[in-house]
């Protein structure tokens, strides 16, 4: 049996350990097999454990990848880096709940099924792959964090980072994902890798403002996405004209922000567009709406004039945390 | 011309200056336009000047502040100002926006802005109703 075993496992223990191994399920087994059949019985047994040891190491690798996927790029004969690595994946397991890990080792590691797992955990393969993803989702940040050794600084850095990690645009949306990193130079940087992840979105442009320039090249990206969905001319100029107004406003007064622009389907086409600040806030909103007002040398008209153009517009601020402008563009269909 | 010819020229046509935007301009660029035809102005003794926006695919809040001052310094300067090709789009933007440019002059394209300037600098010149600079 030895000489089968070790005829296709070169590595002496791991040859012991299978020698065992089917002994233990031939010893098991006696009972029912005939006599004179125990010596073929103990040679294809011992072939199967070989197979099935090949088989999981093959699984193993094919699934190492889902477990790990944000290794920074090879670099050969860092042993150091790696060991980092190690450390910083066990780390971020031991984050996880018992039942996270275990559920997320059964699948990744020993192959388990979602639906073997359901069974054992009384639900559904759906409810477990869902589980799957967010145990991921949160291993990805676990596993960034500890890589950096550090903890977030405030109790809002951890779901933003989870939501953005898990790619679900409505919970980034809820817990304000894009203000956040605006904020939070930890997170801006922590998110990086986690923002490559998931489909490349290409009905979105996201646009940093800083000067003057920026203004031209956030209408000019407002324009450039607008013109896939259609938009009149008209509206393309109307659109061009109100994002160039927010952006001012950002340069102005608050000195730094973004400007993103995204495309809607529902619950109609449209296109959105979000600007927002870390400047001081806007202290008198209503005042800042009404025509003619401006603190600066302009005609007055960037808020309100904005507004009139768009379709839907809302406005955010707070003083000492700044401004957030979302306003919405429907296409006239037909 | 410290502007550069890429994105806005001034040129000298008799009496007037015919000053084209090329491509959009971001708010410096707009101002530095602006100390630039003022200057000429005054160089060339230009007693009109024709700014040419047709390139223009957005005048926004800033733009068009900007251009009603130039017209308004180059009055003070002796000089008659007409805004001409103002896309249809953008001026539905502008009136949209809520700008008030009504105290500008404007035409159509080139050609019409030439002739309101022939038809109304000559006369200004008779009547010599332009205030004179202070220098």
């Amino acid at each position: 049996m030895r000489r089968i075993v070790s005829a296709r496992v070169a590595d002496r223990t791991t040859a012991d350990d299978l020698v065992q191994e089917t002994l233990v399920r031939v010893l098991a087994a006696t009972a029912r097999v005939e006599p004179g059949m125990l010596e073929p019985y103990a040679i294809v047994t011992a072939r199967n454990v070989v197979a099935s040891m090949w088989q999981e190491r093959d699984r193993h690798r094919r699934n190492q990848h889902r477990v790990v996927d944000l290794r920074a790029p090879e670099d050969p004969g860092t042993d150091l880096l790696a060991r980092e690595e190690r450390t910083a994946i066990a780390r971020a397991l031991e984050r996880l709940s018992e039942r996270e890990r275990q559920t997320l080792l059964a699948h990744e590691v020993s192959g388990q099924d979602t639906r073997s797992l359901a069974a054992e955990l009384g639900t559904t393969a759906g409810a477990v792959a869902a589980q799957l993803n967010r145990t991921r989702a949160r291993l990805r940040v676990e596993y960034l964090l500890a890589l950096e050794r550090t903890e977030p600084p405030t109790d809002r850095c951890r779901p933003v980072l989870l939501a953005l990690s898990s790619g679900d645009r409505r919970r980034q949306r809820e817990v304000d994902a894009g203000r956040h990193l605006l904020e939070c130079d930890p997170c801006a940087r922590l998110s990086e890798p986690l923002m490559g992840r998931g489909q490349q979105r290409d009905d979105l442009t996201r646009i940093p403002i800083h000067r003057d320039g920026d203004i031209v090249a956030a209408r000019q990206g407002a324009r450039d996405l607008a013109t896939r969905l259609r938009f009149s001319r008209t509206d393309l100029t109307v659109i061009s004209t109100a994002v160039s107004e927010v952006a001012r406003n950002i340069v102005r007064f608050a000195g730094a922000g973004e400007i993103v622009v995204e495309l809607l389907e529902a619950p109609r086409r449209g296109i959105r567009v979000t600007a927002r600040d870390t400047g001081p806030g806007i202290p008198d909103l209503e005042q800042a709406l009404t025509d003619g007002y401006s603190t600066y040398h302009g005609l007055g008209l960037g808020l309100p004039g904005a507004r009139r153009l768009m379709d839907e517009f809302a406005i955010v601020s707070e003083a000492g945390r700044g401004t957030t402008v979302t306003m919405t563009k429907w296409r006239q269909e037909g | 011309m410290t502007t550069g010819p890429a994105l806005v020229s001034i040129l000298r046509q008799g009496s007037y200056l015919i000053a084209s935007i090329h491509t959009a301009l971001d708010d410096s660029q707009m101002i530095r336009f602006q100390h630039d035809l003022i200057e000429q102005i005054g160089r060339h003794r230009s007693r009109g000047v024709i700014i040419d926006v047709a390139a223009l695919d957005v005048v926004d809040s800033f733009g068009s502040r900007t251009l009603r001052n130039i017209a308004e310094m180059a009055r003070l300067r002796g000089a008659l100002t007409v805004i001409v090709g103002i896309q249809p789009d953008v001026a539905f933007a502008m009136v949209a926006l809520g700008m008030g440019t009504g105290s500008v002059y404007t035409a159509l394209d080139l050609e019409e802005g030439l002739a309101y300037l022939d038809s109304r600098v000559s006369k200004k010149v008779l009547g010599g109703t332009v205030i004179d600079p202070p220098q």
